[in-house]
């Protein structure tokens, strides 16, 4: 009983000592520093990225592996140029082919006397820098249809969900290639549920069905047609002969140099008319290049190789030929560049005049 | 003695961006801090002890050597030939060439002196630096040419170029002389068997390809065994007499 008295006494006793030191400032009120101070502590403090880790296993967790790799980007610029006529490759650069030349050594050694393969995929191997306009941030991974004007057998299952309005241009689409065409009635069974739309890889869609398209939309995600992946358009035959026909391929980045990004597609079979490949080769190569980012003087596509199962020769070729090999901004003149990049630019800058015309 | 010594000084102060002459200096430093600056035709004013730190700007002793350019006397493999300016690292040049005597420095009167005459025009011994090289590597070939286990061939020369192109040399089809005889195929007797062809450098060198025919089957259950090492196993020669089956024209001699 005393002992509570006299600990309520200290309590009080206490809070008016609280009182007291609530009125007495012994430092000042507001303890912010100066304003200089603050921008200079603020500026040290730099924002470490916390990178995202996956799940390490516990028995690799501590473990510090310090290895030094290779640079992925291939560079042979300070071999010779070969003199003689015969010669041993690894003293030399790589021999640069025409398509042409590449395509029938590749049909040399698939020849029935040899490999016996005269239907054999032609790969073609791409090499990127992924590096994008500022320093280092790169370009992301990329997923893309490439048109083609030669179709030939991908091996792929490609179905195609095509939506418009219209009778005409549902025969059309029909007509086209694609597996299923409807209109809202097929967006209704979908909504059922009689139709699956994890069957089809690709949906196609005209503009004037979209607002009851975007019904679906959840439903879709990534499927659901944009502009952006040309899913979506005016031009149905068009978009439908592309995905069903067209080369499909991924960039990746390589997982640990983050400016290393390949692409391994096949443009074709051995079989093909050379011309035909050629073709195939450029829109393919005209397709990766439209993803370009903005960096003046720099390379995006580094080496394209052509490779053909069984054999495992990988043959360079220059790109450069159907490609520009640098970006070049339209109003600016005076880079160096090949022949096709000025007539390229020619053109652009024509039709920039044209716009501004207008 | 510091009257002179600043005497310099007076020079080196005028421009400090650039220097005016090249100075031969191991370690190129920078003042850190800028002396005190003074009018024309005055004395300049006294450097203090900050005035004598600098800064390094280049340490030439890292820094890689120029090529230089010599003159060779002689044929030199991987190099040149006779009279050829060629531009070597130094290192390479005073050790492997300037001492042996093989090479001499590039100045007018060397380059009229150990120029090519007409007699050593018409001499080629070597159609260029690496052409001996090439024939050495291809002497110590063991070329396995793949042809097919169940399609019927004939070896040709493309056969040959597209197998030696596997293999890592490149050669054009019409420096390839096949041997005389038909080698027709599959045939199992012929397996692992050694043939020669001639190979023709620069329309000149010429060096003795050993080729093994190996049977493929396009279908992987079908294959031969694989023998490790084949390279090394002694050969067999494909037509039977070695004197007969070598088709070899005598190399030219090296002068």
């Amino acid at each position: 009983m005393f002992s509570l008295i006299s600990s309520m006494r200290s309590v009080l006793v206490r809070q008016q000592n609280v009182d007291k030191l609530r009125s007495l400032h012994t430092t000042p009120l507001c303890e912010a520093a100066r304003k200089g101070t603050r921008e200079k502590a603020r500026k040290k403090k730099v924002k470490v990225e916390v990178k995202k880790v996956g799940f390490i296993p516990h028995n690799q967790r501590d473990k510090k592996v310090n290895l030094q790799r290779q640079n992925l980007h291939f560079d042979d610029s300070w071999k010779q140029v070969p003199q003689d006529n015969v010669y041993v490759l690894k003293y030399y650069r790589w021999p640069v082919y025409t398509v042409a030349e590449a395509i029938q050594c590749h049909r040399e050694t698939h020849h029935p006397s040899i490999y016996n393969v005269p239907n054999a995929p032609l790969n073609v191997e791409i090499e990127l820098d992924m590096q994008a306009e500022k320093k280092n941030r790169f370009v992301d991974n990329f997923q893309r249809m490439a048109m083609i004007p030669h179709k030939f057998d991908h091996g792929e299952e490609r179905k195609i969900l095509v939506f418009t309005k219209g009778n005409e241009e549902i025969s059309e689409a029909r007509q086209a290639g694609a597996s299923l065409v409807g209109g809202i009635e097929l967006i209704k069974d979908i909504t059922n549920g009689e139709l699956l739309l994890s069957d089809y890889q690709f949906v196609i869609a005209h503009p004037n069905i979209l607002p009851e398209l975007i019904a679906l939309r959840g439903l879709m995600k990534r499927k659901f047609p944009n502009p952006r992946s040309e899913t979506l358009g005016t031009n149905l035959a068009e978009m439908i002969e592309r995905f069903s026909n067209g080369i499909s391929y991924t960039a990746t980045k390589d997982e640990h140099q983050q400016d290393f990004g390949f692409i391994s597609t096949s443009v074709g079979t051995l079989d093909m008319d050379t011309t035909k490949l050629e073709e195939n080769l450029r829109s393919l190569l005209n397709d990766v290049n439209s993803v370009r980012p903005k960096r003046e003087g720099e390379h995006f596509i580094k080496r394209v190789l052509l490779k053909s199962p069984p054999s495992s020769e990988r043959l360079k070729i220059d790109a450069f030929k159907y490609i520009p090999e640098f970006y070049v901004k339209t109003s600016n003149k005076t880079s160096a560049k090949s022949n096709e990049a000025l007539d390229q630019e020619d053109e652009s800058s024509e039709k920039q005049q044209a716009i501004a015309a207008q | 003695m510091l009257k002179t010594w600043s005497c310099s000084a007076i020079n080196l102060l005028k421009s400090t961006a650039t220097l005016q002459q090249q100075v031969r200096t191991t370690f190129v430093l920078k003042r850190k801090y800028d002396p005190l600056l003074h009018k024309t035709n005055e004395k300049p004013r006294k450097l203090r002890a900050k005035h004598f730190i600098y800064e390094l700007v280049e340490d030439t002793n890292i820094k890689r050597r120029p090529n230089i350019e010599v003159v060779l006397k002689t044929y030199v493999e991987g190099v040149g030939d006779k009279g050829d300016v060629v531009s070597v690292r130094p290192n390479f040049a005073y050790n492997k060439l300037l001492l042996p005597g093989l090479a001499v420095y590039k100045t007018d009167e060397n380059l009229t002196l150990y120029a090519k005459t007409e007699e050593d025009a018409k001499v080629v011994s070597h159609s260029s630096a690496f052409a001996q090289r090439t024939v050495n590597v291809i002497e110590r070939f063991s070329l396995s040419v793949v042809m097919n286990k169940d399609h019927p061939w004939v070896i040709e020369p493309w056969h040959i170029k597209a197998s030696l192109r596997k293999a890592g040399i490149h050669c054009p089809e019409e420096c390839i002389t096949m041997p005389e005889e038909r080698i027709e195929g599959p045939d199992f007797n012929k397996e692992g068997k050694e043939f020669y062809c001639t190979i023709t450098v620069n329309n000149l060198e010429k060096a003795r390809l050993r080729c093994r025919i190996h049977h493929w089957s396009t279908d992987p259950s079908d294959r031969l065994p694989y023998t490790p090492e084949y390279w090394k196993m002694p050969p067999e020669p494909l037509f039977g007499n070695e004197s007969s089956g070598e088709n070899v024209e005598t190399k030219v001699e090296e002068k």
